[in-house]
Parts: structure tokens; C-alpha cells; sequence
């Protein structure tokens, strides 16, 4: 028997898009509709496999339409197709969305068909992390066991950090990705937070890295340093589970926290489901000299210990 | 005795002379002081008006992306995949031509041969005539005319916004000068405010293109950011006596009482650092008094405000207009 076809559900308020969309998308099974209710509803009633959504719409925000999908029918994969990225479109589409991938118009028909068909075959192949999370006596366990690393060289805000975070959970500070890696081959992390940059340089390149090979790794970036490309990246190249902006407020930092350890800690009784987490792969000549050498070994060589899979299998 | 007075008098007047000299001193080291101050705040403002020319050609620049972005995107998608379908029908046809040359170079005189010739025509007929790709292709090149057309009608009204090719003064006609500066302020409105027009015949006025833009530009941006949670822009042109006039409505917050006398105050905001220069209403304000124009304000606390600028009719402009060309 040959695999259904894929099925698209394109949302736009532009018609003249979801045409084109219908068009590009010929050999699937596509759905397209102005209207976000619509599309809330079309989800699950027709089970489609991907979802592709505009953002700025008259009606609804593209990210809120992707959360009500999120939760009406978490199965579906999300894509996000936006003609301009404001910083707090990009945000919601991390925090909120959890999209897969966040792509501009206007779009590169090649990629976006391939994002879609390897979107397709995720959301079939693998099981879906509920939203529900854990419950309290897991979550009790994974706070005593998972730990957390935070990569920040801002003594004040590890201070911060540290006041936040300790009285909870297994916190380990590095200001230096040499100093992160010794930490992530010593114990299990489950949870990094990190910033964008320090002065020893770009942690994005590094939060990739670790999530490329290490999918079920929750990656929570802090940062004072925003700017929408830089969001966007981390989203398609590093699926970051949390994007925050400093200063860091002790309730969101500790809502996403949870969030994460409770992440990380579905994902290693059921680590198929981190394919949902798939970066897109980065081109090697945009990998930084001081990664590409001994550090990405490394980071290659991490996973057994990582996962603590001796006592979790 | 009366010398000793005298002297003690002359004393006191010397000495008051002397103090009065010293303040006096103090007083105009104070006054270069402020001098230099002024001097210092007024480059820093004609430093902060330059990079809000250059932060209002981002915001300018940044709307128009946006709103190109949208047609470039599937423009560029249909030509793609227009030319893919006329690969796919290229290949079609030289299949039909293949079936062809087998029927040209069949021996016909074999009954045999006619019947699975009839078959495999009769398949290849349905196929053709059940093809709809040539249709979509030409859906899609519609779209895709339409769309370039959209993207030519925005340069052209970035150009009109701009003014490059002609700065100056000029007869204007200021419901063309309001859609130049909706098209650049799209990128604002667009999710979340519903814009109601209703312009009048306007008489032309004389102004400079690019400077009245800016003003309608600023007082559109003034109200969508007064109206956080959307609400309704209004823009209303008539022809009041001698005057033309534009009102911008917003349905947002409204200006408090005590806010209400610095809105023109250069530097004056009310918006978080970074996000507001204060800057806007004063620009405005300039530029409608080099015109000739005025302003007034009305307001009403949550239920937003109202700008009307009025500027004068130029009567040599109408004479023109009304003579017989
Ligand atoms: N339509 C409006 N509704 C409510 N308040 C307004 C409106 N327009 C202006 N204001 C008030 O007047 C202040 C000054 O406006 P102005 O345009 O000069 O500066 P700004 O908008 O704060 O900054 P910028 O224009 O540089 O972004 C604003 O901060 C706001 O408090
Ligand atoms: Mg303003």
C-alpha cells in the first residue's frame, strides 16, 4: 500500500498566497482558508499533518491560531510563513507556537516543499509530548535528578540566576563553553539556559550544536541581546524550547524552567519523540572555528552519559 | 565724625560695589554656562531629529518590505511552479508525438493493429482533455500579474511618499499625500486597526510633498500606538472656507489632562525609552507653521483623540485650475 497523501493546512489572509501554497503543494492533500475559526476547526477534523501559517492576520495573530492547533491537535507540525519578523512574533512563536520551523516571504519553493514533506513524515512517525507534562511526583523526582546548566558570564545575572533557581534544582554555572562541556560529561543536564553571546564569543553556535545531536536537551535561551534574524535561527537551526528577555523575572524564568525539566523528562522515557525537534542542519562554514574542532567532538561523544540511560532503560 | 560715616559709607558702597561686581560675575560665568547648555541641547536636538529622519526612513523602509514581501512571495512561488507545469506538459506532448510516430509507421492494412491503436488513443485523448495544469498555470500567472502590478503601485507611492525626484514646493493634493503615508504606516494597521476614509474634493494647497507626508505619517503612528488593542482610524478631508482640512481619529487611550500641554515639547513621550523619541508632534508642529497651517487636538480619555490640521487653500492655484486650459 503506498502512504496516504500528506495532508496541508495553509491559513493566510491573502488568497493570491494560499493559491500559490495550493499550487506548490500539488502532489499533497491541501486545505487552505482565510478564516483562522476555520482553521482551529479543520485541524483535527481532518487530521492534517502540517500546518502553514501566516502571521499577521486581521483576525488573529498567526501564533495565536498555531497555539489553539497546538492544543486542539499537538500531532501537527507547525510552520510559520511571516512577509516580516517583528521580535515579539518571534518570541510567540517560540514560547507559544512551538513552531518547526519559521521561514520569510518570500520563501524558496524547494526548501519550503522539503520542510514540509520531512514535517509530514515527523508527525506521522513520531508519538507526540503532551502539554500536560508530569506529574507532581515525577516532577518532584526530575527536579532532584535532572540537572541544569547555565551558560552565562555576567556575574550579576548568575547571581540572579542562582537566586532564582537553586532552592529547585541541580544548578551548575559555566561562563565558558569549555567549562559547559566539562560539565555536561560530568552529569546528566537535562535543561541548558543560555545567553546568545558573551565575551568569549557566539553560545547560539553552541546551543545548536548541542541540540543537533542531542535533540531531547531543553534549551532555554535568557537574553538582552535580541534581535528577530537571531530569534529565528535559533528556532530553525537550534528548535530552542524557551526564549526569554532580561532581566530575568523570577516567575517566567521559573514557569519556563519547569516547563523544560518537565520536556526533557518525557523525552527520556520516550526519547523517539525528540525527532519532533529536528534542526534544520547548518551549513559547516557557518560553524565557528573554536566549535569546529575538539569541542564538537565532544559534544558528539556526550550522549550515553547524558541521558542517563543506564537508569532509565 | 561725619568723615568716619562717609568713610565707613564709601566703604559699604565700595564693598556692596565690590559684591555686587563679584555676583555680577557669577552671574555671567552662569549665563555662558546656560549658554553652552543651550548650545549642547540644541545640537543633541538637531543631532535626535536627524536620527528620527533616519529611524522614520527605517519605519518607512521596514513598511514597505513588509508589504512587498507578501506579493514578491507568491509571484515568485507561481513563476516557479508555472514553469514546472510547462515541463510536465512538454514532457506530455512528446509522449503523444511518440504515439504518433508509432501510428504513422503502423502497417494500417493489419485489422489487428486497429483496435489496441484505438485503445491507447482513446486513453491518451482522456488524459489530455482531463489535464487541467494549463488552467492552474494560468490562475497562477494571473496572480502573478496582479501581484507585480501591487508591487509597482508601491514603489510608485514610496517614490510619491519620497518625493526624490522633485523636493520643493508644489500643488498638492492632500488625499493623495493621506494614502502615500497609510501605504508606508500599513505595516502598523494592518492586524489590528480597521481604517474608515472619507475625503472630499480637495482644492490643492502649496507645500512641500515629502514634509506633509511626514506629518500625516506621524500623527497615524501617534494614533495606532494609542490604540494597542485596535480600535478605528478615521481620516476626514474637507474644504472649510478658506481652508483645507484633514482630521486623524483615533479610538485609543486619549491624552490626559496633565500630558495634554507638553505634546508639542520636543522630546516629550509618554512611550518607554527606546521606543519614543517625543519627537513627532513637535516635527508635525514645525512643519504645519512653515506651511502656513495650524493644529488643534481634541481628546477624550478612553475614547481616543482627534488631530485636524487645516492649511490654506492657494487661490492662485484655484484660478489656475478654473481657467480654461
Ligand atoms: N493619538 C494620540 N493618542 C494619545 N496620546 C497621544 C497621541 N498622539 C500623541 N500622544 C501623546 O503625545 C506624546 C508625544 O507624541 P510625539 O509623537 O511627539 O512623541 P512619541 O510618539 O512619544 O515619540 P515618537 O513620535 O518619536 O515615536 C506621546 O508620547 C503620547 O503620550
Ligand atoms: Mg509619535
Amino acid at each position: 500500500m503506498t502512504e496516504p497523501r500528506i495532508r496541508v493546512l495553509c491559513i493566510d489572509d491573502e488568497a493570491r498566497i494560499l493559491r500559490a501554497l495550493k499550487a506548490l503543494f500539488r502532489d499533497m492533500d491541501v486545505r487552505t482558508t482565510v478564516d483562522p475559526a476555520e482553521a482551529i476547526r479543520w485541524a483535527s477534523e481532518f487530521d492534517v499533518d502540517v500546518i502553514v501559517c501566516d502571521q499577521r492576520m486581521p483576525k488573529m495573530q498567526g501564533i495565536e491560531v498555531l497555539r489553539e492547533i497546538r492544543m486542539a491537535h499537538p500531532r501537527a507540525m507547525r510552520i510559520l510563513l511571516t512577509g516580516y519578523a517583528d521580535l515579539s512574533a518571534v518570541l510567540g512563536s517560540v514560547n507559544e507556537g512551538e513552531v518547526f520551523r519559521y521561514i520569510n516571504k518570500p520563501w524558496d519553493n524547494n526548501d519550503l516543499r522539503q520542510t514540509v514533506q520531512l514535517a509530514a513524515k515527523i508527525a506521522r512517525d513520531t508519538p507526540v509530548v503532551l502539554d500536560k507534562g508530569i506529574d507532581d511526583f515525577s516532577r518532584d523526582q526530575a527536579r532532584r535528578e535532572v540537572g541544569i546548566l547555565v551558560i552565562e558570564d555576567d556575574p550579576e545575572t548568575q547571581q540572579r540566576m542562582r537566586e532564582i533557581l537553586q532552592p529547585h534544582y541541580q544548578v551548575r554555572f559555566a561562563s565558558n563553553p569549555d567549562r559547559a562541556l566539562q560539565v555536561l560529561e560530568q552529569h546528566e543536564t537535562g535543561v541548558v539556559i543560555s545567553e546568545t553571546a558573551g565575551q568569549h564569543g557566539d553560545f547560539t553556535a553552541l546551543i545548536k550544536a548541542l541540540k543537533q545531536y542531542h535533540p531531547h536537551i531543553a534549551t532555554v535561551v535568557v537574553t538582552d541581546r535580541a534581535n528577530a534574524q537571531t530569534a529565528i535561527d535559533l528556532i530553525n537551526e537550534g528548535q530552542v524550547f524557551r526564549l526569554l528577555l532580561k532581566p530575568v523575572r523570577m516567575g517566567s524564568c521559573r514557569l519556563s524552567v519547569d516547563a523544560a525539566v518537565g520536556r526533557y523528562w518525557q523525552l527520556k522515557q520516550n526519547p523517539q519523540a525528540s525527532r519532533r525537534f529536528l534542526v534544520a542542519p547548518r551549513p559547516d562554514a557557518l560553524i565557528p572555528s573554536w566549535l569546529a574542532g575538539s569541542l564538537m567532538q565532544r559534544i558528539r561523544l556526550l550522549p550515553s552519559r547524558l541521558l542517563g540511560m543506564a537508569r532509565a532503560h | 565724625m561725619i568723615e568716619a560715616i562717609l568713610g565707613f559709607v564709601c566703604l559699604a558702597l565700595g564693598g556692596f560695589a565690590w559684591y555686587s561686581k563679584q555676583r555680577a560675575d557669577k552671574a555671567q560665568a552662569r549665563l555662558a554656562e546656560l549658554a553652552a547648555d543651550l548650545e549642547r541641547i540644541q545640537q543633541t536636538q538637531s543631532q535626535v531629529i536627524h536620527t528620527t529622519k533616519l529611524a522614520s526612513l527605517g519605519q518607512m523602509i521596514a513598511g514597505v518590505a513588509h508589504e512587498m514581501n507578501t506579493p514578491i512571495g507568491f509571484v515568485k512561488s507561481n513563476v516557479e511552479v508555472v514553469r514546472e507545469l510547462v515541463t510536465e506538459h512538454r514532457e506530455l506532448i512528446k509522449k503523444c508525438l511518440h504515439g504518433f510516430d508509432l501510428m504513422l509507421a503502423a502497417d494500417l492494412s493489419n485489422p489487428q493493429m486497429i483496435e489496441p491503436m484505438r485503445r491507447a488513443m482513446t486513453k491518451v485523448r482522456a488524459a489530455l482533455a482531463g489535464d487541467e495544469r494549463l488552467n492552474d498555470g494560468d490562475d497562477l500567472l494571473k496572480d502573478a500579474v496582479d501581484g507585480l502590478v501591487q508591487i509597482a503601485n508601491l514603489v510608485k507611492n514610496l517614490k510619491g511618499f519620497a518625493r526624490v525626484d522633485r523636493d520643493g514646493m508644489d500643488a498638492l493634493n492632500l488625499n493623495e499625500c493621506i494614502e502615500s503615508a497609510l501605504t508606508i504606516a500599513a505595516h502598523q494597521l494592518r492586524d489590528r486597526v480597521e481604517v474608515v476614509k472619507e475625503y472630499a474634493q480637495l482644492p490643492k494647497i502649496n507645500g512641500v510633498a515629502s514634509q506633509i507626508n511626514q506629518v500625516l505619517l506621524n500623527l497615524i503612528t501617534n494614533a495606532a500606538q494609542a490604540m494597542e488593542e485596535g480600535g478605528t482610524l478615521t481620516l476626514v478631508s474637507r474644504r472649510s472656507g478658506d481652508q483645507v482640512e484633514i482630521d486623524v481619529t483615533d479610538t485609543g487611550a486619549g491624552i490626559p489632562d496633565n500630558v495634554m500641554p507638553k505634546i508639542f515639547d520636543p522630546f516629550f513621550t509618554t512611550k518607554p525609552v527606546g521606543e519614543g523619541t517625543g519627537l513627532g508632534l513637535s516635527i508635525v508642529h514645525k512643519i504645519v507653521q512653515s506651511h502656513g497651517g495650524s493644529i488643534k487636538v481634541r481628546t477624550a480619555p478612553k475614547k481616543g483623540s482627534t488631530f485636524t490640521i487645516s492649511f490654506p487653500v492657494d487661490h492662485a492655484l484655484l484660478k489656475q485650475s478654473a481657467e480654461p486650459k
